[in-house]
């Protein structure tokens, strides 16, 4: 099952529509229209365009059709367009049944190229999207946190704004903003047109012509410019009336997946923190041993509403990532402890390295892994834009490639040149904030107290977790009420 | 008993019965399906998707089993306990196990059910049966261990607390109900969390009562042949003890008058109403269920003249959407409406009676039911994308009637509809004494500011 990757001749008067096709005796046919253009796109003062922009297409009417009229279209197909925006890429998907292919493929193609543009479209989007940070996010405390983190840490740069804006600067949008967003950024030198499964012969070439009246060029887009340095550890405590603390914690890093770390990285990060399964180290250490929370993990790829997924969507490529520490809330009295024990855990890590056996159990569960990410026809469309994206070879080749000569000594090097315990951005979502605070600044130890006994392989690390330094200032320490964010 | 049913035993093993997929059936695929001697009901279903397996253990016992006062919560503790191991494959051995497998496995846990899942290469299928008979039929956990997950529990109780829809459900059961055990959500009440660690034996005696085989279906799903699986079944899970308890779960009187709460939010949140009418219990033998089914998309999906009234022209809900209930006991039909200002919620609500009304009195165009009789179909297909997907969905019908031709009878029943089901449906549920009404409001938002970081 090789994936088609069609370019068009570059002789051609034709601006270079990326089409990749693949073909599978199947009743299903899966599109992935990914755009690359995003937040970081957004013009100066207005956060909040692209993921407008995209949304009003996704769930709009088209030039010839109301919103009605394209939803009832879509029904009984039970199409829909879902759409996903983040820095770099917009990537638009759905799924028919080949029954109906041609009526839903026509309906997709109007949304993205004849969109209507209607005011009563953007009136009713825009406040979806105003809705989503002021009613969805501010009220899911862990997702919050890890925004915060997000936004602080790329403050200043192209991507330091949440995807969908802030509450202030959707209200100013305007439908011409959106018109002119559209105009300058939805173009076919921008296009990634992918599809799958049982269309019919010819079906992906024509796909290609009908998306030819999108101008040919790109529009204006920022460079991209390196998150500012972190000098000395901060913190970001958002306060809210809530009953646990929800923490993130985090760093910048230039480590993406063209990058020859990547691989090692991979490997030391699904031993520290694989995502929602129990092999973590984190996890075994916080959750199991401890009882701590319900969950801890790590990342070194954006990965937005974790605690929604089990797997990392894809069409989240960007020029620089963040590695990333979730802790999921804990009671509010062991806030202080579960910042200290996650450096602890990191420190240790940087320190002592990954462990022989944890190495040899990581790298094989990576390897293997990959083929669940892959899976479906829908993913390894997604897999495949993001590794042209990035001047990769296909995904999970490039991973069964490299993983078999990566070595513990190669894992260890990879974590002392990428993670850190210094320079980084601690954001938790909290009540009584200032109480909080003060633990931070004070230093002082923060004991934890058990319901049963615990081993002394675990008593006795406590007493070093709970004294932990994090060398942390009370002018570093910020208290920003959850309204302001983001 | 099923008819499809058929018995396995290790001089007998042919007995299983192979049902292909047959034209006009909603589920695509064949499979066998099959019972061991000791009441184990095994499903493997072979998809044609490569490599991947998806082995999905449906245990019929979920909140709706707890049935004693004081332990709310303790079917989805139980599905966090099962992680803790057994002598043969301890905790860690266990984990590491799965690890180097590659494999995605979790588990969850509903009002009706809880269930197990392992995604594998097919290589690995044995060593997973070979490890889920074991904790199924040896879990060893011990008191401190146990105290220290019932902490993990509060902590998913916790991540959940900052979500108002979260609360605005709690509140719904608890005021619909009063007998019926649906009246606790799956989470269970704080409190009872907050005792769990106390409640050890308690824990035990769950397991006991309900990890058995009579009380279990295994889905095999994906890259298998079902010859091999069933001889790893016999293998690993043919000495387990059926069991001899019956819950007796509580029935739910009858609703003699409208019902009404309110949850106040302590932040700002978009505003909510959900209006929820006592159901019935899941069915396929007759119509109801189908029949509420089709209902909630007629009235309040984005086709319905409400949808688009409220939600599009007037703008002045954010969110309409309905469900109908497929569960073990009768359950409910819920409405819920978030209008963009609080000032709206009764303009809201009023709006969703009045079409409650509308549809107990006068029965549907008969193409727009088929209109939703295609969509059911098309979105089901639509979700079959993987090997897992499919155990997925399976695992939901599995859970209620312990076959994959539940899916099937449920389809043919929607197929069956006619306006004046969909009518009698509505005007035998949808009553106004059968209604309970539940308002989420939040607190004021503060005046936006220039300073946002």
């Amino acid at each position: 099952m090789k994936l088609l990757v069609a370019l068009l001749a570059a002789a051609s008067a034709f601006a270079q529509i990326r089409l990749l096709s693949n073909f599978a005796k199947a009743p299903l046919v899966t599109f992935r229209i990914v755009f690359t253009t995003g937040a970081a796109a957004d013009p100066p003062g207005k956060p909040g365009l692209a993921a407008l922009t995209a949304h009003l297409l996704s769930d709009g009417g088209t030039r010839t059709l109301t919103y009605r009229q394209v939803e009832d279209a879509l029904f009984p197909m039970a199409g829909s367009v879902a759409v996903q925006v983040d820095k770099e890429m917009t990537a638009f998907s759905g799924v028919t049944h080949v029954d109906n292919l041609a009526a839903y493929f026509k309906l997709l193609r109007a949304r993205l190229v004849e969109p209507g543009f209607r005011e009563e479209d953007f009136t009713r989007v825009k406040e979806n999207l105003i809705n989503a940070i002021r009613s969805s996010l501010r009220n899911n405390d862990e997702e919050l946190a890890k925004e915060v983190l997000y936004e602080n840490i790329f403050h200043g740069t192209p991507y330091g704004d949440y995807n969908l804006g802030t509450v202030e600067s959707l209200e100013k949008l305007t439908l011409d903003d959106v018109k002119s967003f559209y105009q300058s950024q939805y173009s076919q030198t921008n296009l990634f047109l992918a599809i799958a499964g049982g269309y019919p012969a010819g079906f992906p070439e024509q796909m290609k012509k009908d998306f030819r009246s999108l101008p040919e060029g790109a529009g204006f887009r920022p460079r991209s410019k390196l998150a500012p340095m972190i000098n000395v550890s901060r913190v970001v405590i958002v306060e809210k009336p809530t009953r646990s603390a929800a923490i993130s914690i985090g760093f910048p890093m230039i480590t993406t997946r063209n990058v020859a770390d990547y691989p090692a990285l991979l490997v030391a990060n699904s031993y520290l923190g694989q995502h929602r399964v129990s092999y973590g180290l984190l996890y075994q250490q916080m959750r199991e041993a401890r009882g701590l929370n319900y969950g801890d993990y790590s990342y070194i790829e954006y990965f937005p509403n974790g605690g929604q997924r089990m797997e990392p969507p894809p069409n989240l490529a960007r020029h620089q990532q963040i590695f990333q520490i979730w802790v999921r809330p804990v009671e509010p009295q062991n806030a202080h402890f579960a910042v200290r024990m996650a450096m602890y855990e990191l420190d240790k890590l940087i320190r002592e390295g990954i462990p022989q056996d944890g190495f040899e159990r990581a790298r094989d569960f990576v390897s293997r892994y990959v083929n669940f990410l892959t899976r479906t026809e829908n993913a390894r469309l997604g897999y495949s834009i993001d590794s042209i994206w990035y001047g990769i070879g296909p995904y999970a080749e490039m991973l069964h490639n490299a993983l078999p000569k990566v070595t513990r000594e190669d894992v260890n090097a990879a974590i002392r040149r990428n993670l850190r315990t210094n320079r980084l951005v601690i954001t938790v979502v909290a009540n009584h904030a200032e109480d909080l605070k003060r633990q931070l600044a004070s230093d002082e130890p923060s004991p934890i107290t058990y319901n049963s006994p615990k081993p002394e392989s675990v008593t006795k690390e406590d007493k070093a977790i709970e004294k932990w330094p994090l060398h942390l200032k009370a002018e570093d320490i910020t208290i920003v009420p959850a309204d302001k964010v983001p | 008993m099923d008819a499809v049913i058929g018995k396995l035993s290790a001089l007998a093993c042919c007995a299983a019965l192979a049902l292909g997929a047959s034209p006009g059936k909603v589920f695509p695929y064949a499979y066998t399906q099959e019972d061991l001697p000791n009441g184990l009901r095994l499903v493997v279903v072979p998809t044609g998707f490569p490599n991947i397996v998806a082995t999905y253990i449906v245990v019929q016992a979920g909140s709706r089993n707890e049935v004693e006062p004081g332990h709310t919560g303790f079917a989805h503790l139980f599905e966090h306990l099962m992680f803790k191991g057994t002598e043969k494959f301890p905790q860690a051995k266990y984990t590491n196990a799965l690890q180097v497998m590659g494999a995605a496995s979790n588990a969850y846990t509903t009002a009706d059910y809880t269930c197990y899942y392992t995604v594998v290469s097919k290589q690995d299928l044995p060593t997973v049966m070979e490890m889920e008979a074991d904790r199924f039929q040896n879990l060893k956990v011990s008191q401190p261990e146990f105290k220290t997950e019932s902490l993990a529990v509060l902590g998913e109780y916790n991540k959940n607390s900052s979500n108002p829809m979260v609360k605005l459900d709690e509140v719904v059961n608890q005021t619909a109900f009063e007998r019926s055990t649906y009246r606790h959500t799956t989470m269970g009440f704080l409190k009872d969390i907050q005792d769990m660690p106390n409640q050890y034996d308690y824990a035990l005696q769950f397991f006991d009562r309900y990890y058995r085989p009579e009380y279990t279906t295994i889905l095999v799903v994906g890259d298998v042949k079902a010859a091999a699986v069933r001889a790893l079944a016999t293998r690993f899970w043919g000495s387990w003890k059926r069991g001899s308890y019956k819950a007796e779960i509580p029935q739910e009187g009858s609703q003699t008058e409208p019902r009404t709460a309110q949850v106040e939010w302590p932040t700002p949140t978009l505003p909510a109403v959900d209006i929820a009418y006592k159901g019935p219990a899941y069915t396929d033998t007759a119509k109801d269920t189908a029949a509420l089914e089709a209902l909630a998309f007629l009235a309040f999906s984005p086709i319905s003249d409400l949808y688009q009234r409220l939600v599009v022209t007037e703008q002045k809900a954010a969110a309409l959407y309905a469900s109908a209930p497929e569960q073990v006991d009768p359950a409910l039909f819920e409405i819920v409406v978030r209008p963009q200002r609080a000032a709206d919620l009764d303009y809201v609500r009023d709006q969703v009676y009045e079409a409650v009304k509308t549809f107990r009195e006068k029965p549907v165009d008969p193409t727009l039911l088929d209109t939703v009789r295609k969509h059911l179909r098309y979105g089901l297909e639509i979700q079959m994308q993987s090997s897992d997907a499919i155990a997925g969905i399976l695992a939901r019908y599995v859970a209620l009637r312990r076959t994959p031709e539940t899916l099937n009878r449920l389809y043919d029943q929607l197929s069956a509809l006619t306006p004046e089901d969909i009518r009698a449906a509505a005007d035998r549920y949808l009553t106004d004494d059968n209604r309970t009404t539940v308002t989420l409001v939040g607190a004021k938002p503060q005046p936006a500011t220039a300073e946002a970081k």
